[in-house]
């Protein structure tokens, strides 16, 4: 008891520094939900295109129209540099000019070279835009053909895109099933990367304080057991962890628009094992006494290694087999497998999320019993 | 030739309400061993570091050599060894190494560099040691190796505090033989110790400290010559009664008696053969006793009369 | 002098290996794992590929098999079309094989397993194929003579828009994720930069209160202390880069030499910042290591590390932050030697760095300038 009254008031001692990364660490994750919109990135059917009309004809104009009501038209400076930067990041997946003379070359049934397009690389955009560019051009042609005045032509051409195909679509993914609103499941999905940053960067200063040379050592020549000692040491931790565990899983309450209810329920678990297992994580790094400028060194390669792989920051969706396949041997993957299914991603199924939980569990266990065993064995070495 | 090397006038230092030198005053000559006397807490860490201008200080005037001390007195600086309290060395760095790179911070030309650290080498008997890094050091030797750090560059003024802390008494007294060596070469050496043997032992002058204020300053005879106690007798009785121990109280020039019921110490200022008169009156009155120690005072007597509690006491 | 304490500093660098191990580590693992993660999504999720798909006649008069012939054929052709009975295409989708299921009746239909990019594409070619049929009937019926003329004009190649490529750099937008990984390696350089000031101020160590006894001038001592800091940073850069370039093979662009320049001098900028940070607050050393590395950590999470589109975002909403964000300007510089041939913004970010660089080490140099403390 003494040595559990001892450690919390230590903790106690470093609250300052813990409140620095959990709020940093907070902030983070209310960032990263709302500036996430990397979930529609690959679903999309809209494109984003930027069209600078160099010819601002009727015909010109009648065509944006149409691209407009297909794809989203989006403001752009006629730069260069700056269609690259958009391109590039997405902001935009098409960059189109219409060339000066556009209505009159298709009037004249030109049809080549109409329309630049600013190119970044083979995309499925650029194959889609090019497409359909293709198709308007030759639908123009061929009321024209059919003997269609020049703005005829373009108008029926474009009354002749809005027909629509009959579309079956057999499987649409799951529907939304859980509990949970969306905001609230995407900032779940980041908690595995800051629960590990979190804990390790505030727990690791205090354990180093607990498990310098001398205090060991004369902790060990005291009465108490080993054992005693690292129990007490792991229920202080304990404490701890639940405290900052309550802070993050309350934060998202708000964006949850109430309290969780139902299946929602069963992400606040998600989270608890979670945590548990970045606890463990921690009491184990901090069994081989890091130094102090290390920690957050380590704590990023665990925690951004982890949730790399395992589709926290990127979709699972989208990771390779292979990837997911090793994956599994992490437990942020099981973590986001339930996770998914809170956002809607993947259809809800109790048994699975039960079962990945447990995963999760299991790993918490082994680190834990891992750390146990490195204390004892490093409490005998003459180094260290 | 007696420049003061070091002159401290009124000096204030405090931190927030704890007032830690309370107008401190000091000059310290050139030649001397000049040892800065008190038990913990009493302010002579303060002093130094404020004479090395790493403190600020609330009120007063510093002088080494005759020049105002400031953080960039680089000239100053460099006339100066510095051993400081705590162990200061590389861990990374091997003993030659760190004594090169500390002495590589004074003297320019490397060929002196090296005739210097090989000196400091040998001044601290490291020889052995070159190639170890400070953690394969033992205590005693990583003192010395500290010293050694502080003294490659021949300073002309050596500050020395508490540089025998955790020393087994081997090397402490070879610390103290060194001091005295590096004082017998011209430095001019400040020593803060609370070990009042080792002030005695090696400094012409000696200044105690207690509350951040100086409260005697003197050689040491002058010091013991300022307090009444001139002598201490100690025996050890049996038994002893109350009469007997007045009238050995009631012998000339003793000015304290005190029994404990084991032994018996009575305390004396001035005169002769204090130990034989008490011994006859014991000897008259048929009192068997044990050992019997004669001490002349020390500065723990000192301390003691002018503060009223001893030095020792105030040890941690 | 300069040259004693550089030399010493090297080797004290040099020997608490753990940092240096570390830094070096450090990229190693992550850009493995990165590699490992975002290695094949570029090809996987962005170029296109063949669409393939099925086509289940129902009709015997559908043209639709002409129509689907002719854009299934060249060089990375639109369609690769099977064509079956419905049960085998509806397991083919089942089993993800095909994207669509053509229907060739009187008009075509589609049928598809989900909504992407890619359903999109077979959408739009079963629009077109049936607005064609409709174009042809109505000619045929009002115009019959015109008809070969309106069949030449809808059947003939056309190439509508031209191609301005904007780069001849590698447009795989997941290589900004390793951008961003050198750029946080730079910033792991205020570790050490921050090292410097508690090893040279008298109240955070007893060495710093050694060398504040040492005639030697505070900026000649802290200068090399940072050159000493920048040298081992641009190790660790260098590695970092060469591990990144040769071993994973990350295409960096035609201008590699110029990509090690621009991360050793992000790798100096992240030590002067940590220099800056340490000499610039007041804190026991475990609240300093707490700030510079939520700083760091926010400037990475900014400018994209965790979450690629972030800095996109900003550019739109606050393009003045990506100025100033040191990862941003660090990992842009690599982008923009990778992306632009010309060197007008490369130049921006490298004299960005410089100036950073400068400031943050001035500041630095001055507020730790020789002064006495008020308790150590």
């Amino acid at each position: 008891m003494q040595v559990f009254k001892t450690y919390l008031k230590i903790l106690k001692k470093h609250l300052h520094v813990a409140s620095i990364y959990v709020i940093a660490f907070l902030l983070t994750g209310f960032a990263m939900t709302f500036m996430d919109d990397s979930a529609s990135l690959f679903e999309q059917t809209r494109l984003k295109i930027c069209v600078l009309d160099l010819d601002n004809t009727p015909e010109s104009r009648a065509l944006c129209d149409l691209i407009s009501k297909q794809h989203d038209i989006r403001e752009m400076p006629a730069d260069e540099d700056a269609m690259l930067d958009a391109l590039y990041y997405e902001r935009i997946n098409y960059a189109l000019t219409i060339g000066k003379g556009y209505a009159e070359k298709l009037a004249a049934g030109e049809t080549d070279g109409l329309f630049e397009n600013r190119f970044l690389h083979d995309s499925y955009s650029t194959a889609y835009m090019e497409q359909f560019l293709n198709e308007y051009v030759c639908t123009v042609r061929a009321y024209l053909a059919g003997g269609a005045a020049s703005a005829d032509a373009a108008a029926q051409a474009c009354a002749s895109f809005e027909t629509e195909t009959a579309v079956r679509v057999v499987k649409s993914g799951p529907e939304n099933t859980s509990d949970m609103s969306l905001a609230a499941a995407l900032f779940f999905r980041y908690l595995p990367y800051l629960f590990i940053s979190v804990l390790m960067n505030v727990l690791c200063p205090v354990l180093h304080a607990v498990n310098k040379k001398d205090i060991r050592f004369r902790t060990d020549c005291s009465g108490v057991r080993p054992l005693r000692y690292t129990a007490a040491i792991f229920g202080g931790t304990g404490v701890f962890v639940a405290g900052i565990w309550v802070i993050f899983v309350a934060a998202a309450i708000p964006m949850n628009g109430g309290l969780y209810h139902g299946t929602a329920w069963i992400a606040v678990l998600n989270s608890l094992v979670f945590t548990l297992f970045s606890a463990s994580v921690t009491l184990l790094v901090s069994g081989f006494d890091p130094p102090s400028n290390l920690v957050n060194m380590i704590t990023q390669m665990i925690s951004l290694g982890m949730c790399f792989i395992c589709g926290v920051f990127v979709d699972q969706n989208m990771l390779g087999e292979n990837v997911l396949a090793a994956a599994r041997f992490l437990p942020a993957y099981w973590y986001i497998r339930v996770n998914r299914m809170m956002e809607g991603s993947d259809a809800f199924d109790g048994a699975l999320a039960l079962r990945a939980i447990a995963i999760e569990a299991a790993f918490a266990a082994v680190l834990a019993l891992l750390t146990v065993l490195v204390r004892k064995s490093r409490s005998r070495s003459a180094s260290a | 030739m007696n420049n003061p090397v070091v002159k401290i006038e009124n000096l204030v230092k405090r931190y927030g309400d704890l007032v830690a030198l309370d107008h401190f005053s000091l000059e310290i000559r050139e030649g001397e061993i000049f040892g800065l006397l008190g038990p913990n807490g009493s302010g002579k860490t303060t002093t130094i570091n404020c004479l090395l201008s790493l403190l600020s200080y609330d009120k007063g005037d510093i002088a080494v050599f005759g020049q105002k001390m400031t953080p960039s007195s680089y000239d100053i600086k460099k006339e100066i060894g510095v051993i400081m309290q705590n162990v200061a060395v590389f861990d990374e760095l091997n003993v030659y190494e760190n004594i090169d790179y500390f002495c590589g911070l004074y003297i320019r030309d490397k060929a002196q560099r090296r005739q210097y650290v090989d000196e400091a080498v040998q001044f601290v008997g490291l020889e052995d040691f070159l190639k170890f890094r400070p953690k394969k050091l033992s205590g005693g030797l990583l003192r010395r190796l500290n010293i050694a750090c502080g003294i490659a560059h021949k300073p002309k003024l050596i500050i020395l505090d508490e540089p025998t802390v955790a020393v087994d008494p081997q090397s402490r007294n070879r610390i103290l033989e060194g001091i005295q060596t590096l004082n017998r070469n011209g430095a001019t050496v400040i020593y803060t110790s609370h070990y009042m043997e080792e002030v005695e032992q090696i400094c012409t002058r000696i200044a105690i400290m207690d509350k951040g204020r100086k409260i005697a300053e003197g050689t040491k005879d002058e010091l013991k010559r300022m307090i009444r106690n001139t002598e201490t007798v100690t025996i050890e009785v049996l038994e002893l009664d109350e009469a007997v121990r007045a009238e050995i109280a009631a012998l000339p020039h003793v000015y304290e008696t005190v029994f404990d019921g084991k032994t018996l110490t009575v305390c004396c200022s001035g005169g002769k053969h204090n130990l034989i008169r008490i011994l006859g009156v014991l000897q008259a009155h048929a009192v068997s006793f044990g050992r019997v120690y004669s001490e002349l005072p020390t500065l723990n007597d000192v301390f003691l009369e002018i503060t009223g509690t001893a030095l020792r006491d105030k040890e941690e | 002098m300069f040259l004693h304490c550089l030399i010493y500093e090297l080797k004290t660098c040099l020997r608490a290996k753990d940092l240096i191990i570390w830094l070096l580590l450090f990229p190693i693992v992550l850009g493995t794992l990165f590699k490992v993660a975002f290695g094949s999504l570029y090809e996987k999720n962005t170029l296109f590929r063949t669409i393939p798909a099925a086509v289940v006649e129902q009709s015997a008069e559908s043209m639709l098999r002409t129509a689907a012939d002719a854009v299934s054929e060249g060089e990375n052709p639109l369609l690769s079309v099977t064509y079956t009975d419905e049960a085998t295409a509806l397991e083919m989708l089942e089993q993800k094989e095909i994207k669509g299921i053509l229907y060739a009746g009187d008009t075509v239909t589609l049928t598809v397993g989900g909504s992407g990019i890619q359903e999109s594409m077979l959408r739009a070619f079963a629009e077109q194929y049936n607005r064609y049929e409709s174009v042809i009937r109505s000619t045929a019926q009002q115009n019959p003579q015109k008809l070969p003329q309106v069949m030449a004009a809808l059947s003939g190649e056309v190439s509508a828009s031209s191609r301005i490529s904007l780069t001849e750099g590698n447009p795989d937008p997941f290589i900004q994720y390793f951008y961003n990984l050198i750029a946080m390696v730079a910033m792991f350089g205020a570790v050490t930069g921050l090292h410097i000031v508690s090893d040279y101020q008298a109240n955070m160590s007893a060495l710093g209160a050694r060398r504040c006894c040492s005639p030697v001038r505070r900026a000649v001592s802290l200068s090399a202390a940072m050159t000493g800091s920048c040298l081992a940073q641009s190790v660790c850069m260098i590695t970092c880069v060469s591990f990144l370039a040769f071993l994973l093979r990350i295409d960096f662009g035609s201008r590699l030499p110029l990509v090690y320049a621009a991360a050793i001098l992000g790798g100096w900028t992240g030590v002067a910042i940590g220099f800056c940070i340490g000499a610039a607050t007041r804190f026991s050393s475990n609240v300093k290591t707490g700030i510079t590395m939520v700083f760091s950590m926010a400037c990475c999470f900014l400018s994209g590390l965790m979450i690629g589109n972030i800095k996109a975002v900003i550019a739109e909403k606050a393009p003045w932050f990506n100025q100033i964000n040191p990862v941003a300007v660090i990992s842009d510089s690599f982008y923009c030697l990778n992306l632009y041939s010309d060197y007008r913004r490369f130049c921006v970010k490298i004299l960005t760095m410089l100036i950073m660089t400068v400031v943050c080490t001035v500041i630095g140099i001055i507020l730790s300038g020789r002064k006495q403390y008020a308790s150590i």
